[in-house]
């Protein structure tokens, strides 16, 4: 029992992990941003060429990964997003092309594969990064073997969960960021800079996802379409805790990851990812707010 | 409004008609069973306009209703293909079925895989002709009912349609006795109508497609243009004040998503027909997506528009495919058109189209004759 309940919360924490930086997007800005998934495969490629090319390892790869996804999220904000405030289902479809648009620029080498020429780490094939010595094996827990490396995603996401916490809570920034999701109108006639808050809110996003690309490089192999599928379950995660509640989305992660490793448990891995995607659309059927949510102003 | 033939729409809806219905004089089988299939689509882009567009519903599941028509297809015509025959038993028995049998089971639908007697109905082709249809409308409209009758809206009923599609997407690869799984249904037998036999490679077949897709785009198309209909563009536009006014905005809006689900439903069993095989990629979420694609270059508010788009960008990338370096880059270009069509164009083709026409229609000296020539 002990170790499906674990299995569960390192299921919970890449959740979280993905869902992090779209709860902070979607939450505070009102954009479903589909390329999510994508800046989560970019970290991992950032991990995957630091470690081909700096011979960095995993650790060192988190601060750049953090830096380069931040700064294209920056980009795409400045050139698609920003133009498109307010109307909800046309991020939706931008941030969809943007997606295929990255994915498609790996593949192809950012299309320098045209030229015949192929850069190491790049391109279609699947890629893994060594995971530092230090993280290997199994750690001995209350008379459990646990993977060393899960334990350390478990820890990273508490970290990040934390260090996001804390700049919603504890910063000015957070703070006109909290006020533009209740109510951005209203933000904006007290003087914050909506627009500009906004960047740096995707910016910040889009860096959490970078981070959660550089920790799934360790466990998963590196492909460019690895990051399709991680969109939609941080989109359910996002969706079942409430919008713009960071403590909803960590419940919410919590709880579903528990939820697919008990289901799995019992039957199996597809019929508990299937039961995942019930129990989500059940709750946005019986409480479409989310689960944990406040009124908007 | 104008009489029937002064409107620019009529003209454009025949001229389609006419193309479509010309291109057998012109093509060989070969071709035109690659252009039936995108007609499949076309009819798809048209389903998608109809929710989008005029309800505002954007579904991200429009995949589970093309899907479900093509599997009720697919498993009438699996057991009328060859492989099921001579399987052991007097009546046919898809292949898959006994290699996923437990040892000693009866080579008989009714129980040789659990749930294979789910197969029985559908030994009659008409069966799964009419499952088809009318299941994915049922399904929506009760989905509909759920969906709208609790007010949900915008961005929730997309979130929902998608993890409905993924839900079934898993169930339909994890029931493999049942479904084939991944593989899907492949060896498909041929439809028969009147001792006609539909060889996807023929103009008889083209011209069953293409047909049902100029009967579906003009009913739709006259649907759009009742009194329901405009109802369903006031709650598009107003969904509160179309409620005030007393209107039963549920029932509107479940009884399109139906018909939208029909026509995909439709759209998957022709497809089915022409391309002989399902597969659960029709219930994955990028083709969901990338019929919305479609439409919104088509031209989200125009039926037409929307199926156009569709056939256009699938002949486009038919073309392109045929040069091995393209292949990767169509991708990205069809990503920066989305983008682009989203920013600068939200009205799509068809919305450039009209603008050109209103502006040629309010120029005064123009007669009517010399506006359909110019449409032409």
């Amino acid at each position: 029992m002990f170790d499906v309940l674990f299995i569960g919360l390192s299921l919970s924490s890449i959740l979280l992990l993905v869902a992090l930086g779209l709860a902070v997007t979607y939450g505070a800005m009102g954009i479903i941003n589909m390329a999510h998934g994508e800046m989560v495969m970019l970290g991992a490629y950032v991990s995957v060429l630091a470690n081909i090319w700096l011979g960095a390892n995993l650790l060192v790869a988190i601060p750049i990964a953090f830096v380069v996804t931040a700064l294209i999220g920056l980009l795409i904000e400045r050139l698609v997003v920003r133009r498109l405030y307010g109307r909800l289902l046309d991020t939706l479809l931008a941030t969809w092309g943007i997606a295929i648009i990255l994915q498609q620029a790996i593949r192809l080498e950012f299309g320098l594969s045209f030229f015949g020429i192929h850069v190491k780490g790049l391109g279609s094939g699947l890629q893994n990064v060594p995971v530092p010595q230090a993280l290997q094996g199994t750690v001995s827990i209350f008379g459990q073997d646990l993977n060393a490396y899960r334990i350390f995603i478990v820890a990273m996401t508490l970290v990040l969960a934390v260090a996001t916490w804390a700049v919603m809570y504890r910063t000015s920034l957070g703070m006109k960021v909290r006020a533009i999701i209740r109510n951005p109108g209203m933000a904006a006639a007290c003087g914050i800079d909506v627009k500009r808050t906004n960047a740096i809110t995707f910016a910040l996003g889009s860096g959490l996802a970078g981070v959660a690309g550089v920790l799934m490089a360790g466990f998963k192999t590196v492909a460019p379409d690895m990051g399709a599928t991680m969109v939609v379950d941080g989109f359910m995660v996002v969706v079942t805790g409430g919008v713009g509640s960071l403590f909803g989305t960590i419940a919410a992660s919590g709880l579903l990851g528990e939820f697919n490793a008990l289901v799995a448990m019992v039957s199996n891995d597809i019929i508990g990812r299937a039961a995942v995607f019930a129990v989500v659309i059940c709750v946005i059927l019986i409480k479409p707010a989310g689960l944990f949510t406040f009124k908007g102003r | 409004m104008k009489t029937l033939f002064s409107s620019y729409h009529v003209w454009a809806y025949l001229a389609f008609a006419i193309v479509i219905l010309a291109l057998p004089l012109i093509g060989d089988e070969f071709w035109l069973n690659r252009v039936a299939k995108y007609l499949c689509y076309g009819m798809l882009g048209a389903a998608v306009a109809l929710t989008w567009g005029y309800a505002g519903i954007l579904n991200l599941g429009q995949g589970l209703f093309f899907g479900i028509g093509a599997y009720a297809m697919a498993m009438s015509l699996k057991l009328k293909s060859y492989t099921s025959m001579q399987q052991g038993s007097e009546t046919p028995v898809p292949d898959f079925m006994l290699w996923n049998a437990e040892p000693g089971a009866p080579t008989d639908l009714c129980c040789i895989t659990p749930g294979s007697w789910l197969w029985i109905p559908f030994q009659s082709q008409w069966v799964g002709l009419i499952v088809a249809v009318v299941l994915p409308a049922v399904f929506a409209y009760i989905m509909g009912r759920i969906i709208f009758g609790q007010r949900i809206s915008g961005v929730f009923v997309s979130i929902i349609t998608l993890a409905l599609v993924l839900l079934t997407r898993l169930i339909v690869t994890d029931a493999q006795p049942l479904t084939n799984g991944f593989n899907g249904l492949t060896d498909l037998g041929w439809f028969t109508v009147f001792g006609v036999e539909l060889d996807p490679y023929s103009k008889v077949t083209y011209m069953v497609v293409a047909v049902a897709l100029i009967i579906v785009l003009a009913l739709t198309r006259m649907l759009v243009a009742t009194r329901a209909g405009t109802i369903l563009q006031a709650t598009r536009d107003s969904d509160t004040r179309a409620l005030y006014l007393g209107y039963d905005v549920p029932a509107y809006q479940s009884f399109f998503f139906a018909v939208s689900a029909g026509i995909a439903g439709l759209a998957g069993m022709l497809y089915v027909i022409v391309a002989e095989f399902a597969s659960p990629s029709f219930l994955e979420l990028s083709f969901s997506v990338t019929m919305v694609v479609w439409a919104a270059v088509g031209g989200r508010g125009s039926i037409l528009g929307a199926c156009i788009g569709a056939i256009l960008i699938n002949m486009l990338e038919a073309r392109v495919s045929e040069t091995e370096s393209l292949v990767e880059a169509w991708k990205l270009i069809i990503g920066f058109v989305f983008v682009i069509v989203v920013i600068y164009l939200p009205k799509g083709l068809s919305g450039l189209a009209h603008d050109l026409m209103s502006k040629l229609q309010s120029a005064p000296k123009l007669s009517s004759v010399q506006k359909e020539e110019a449409h032409q």
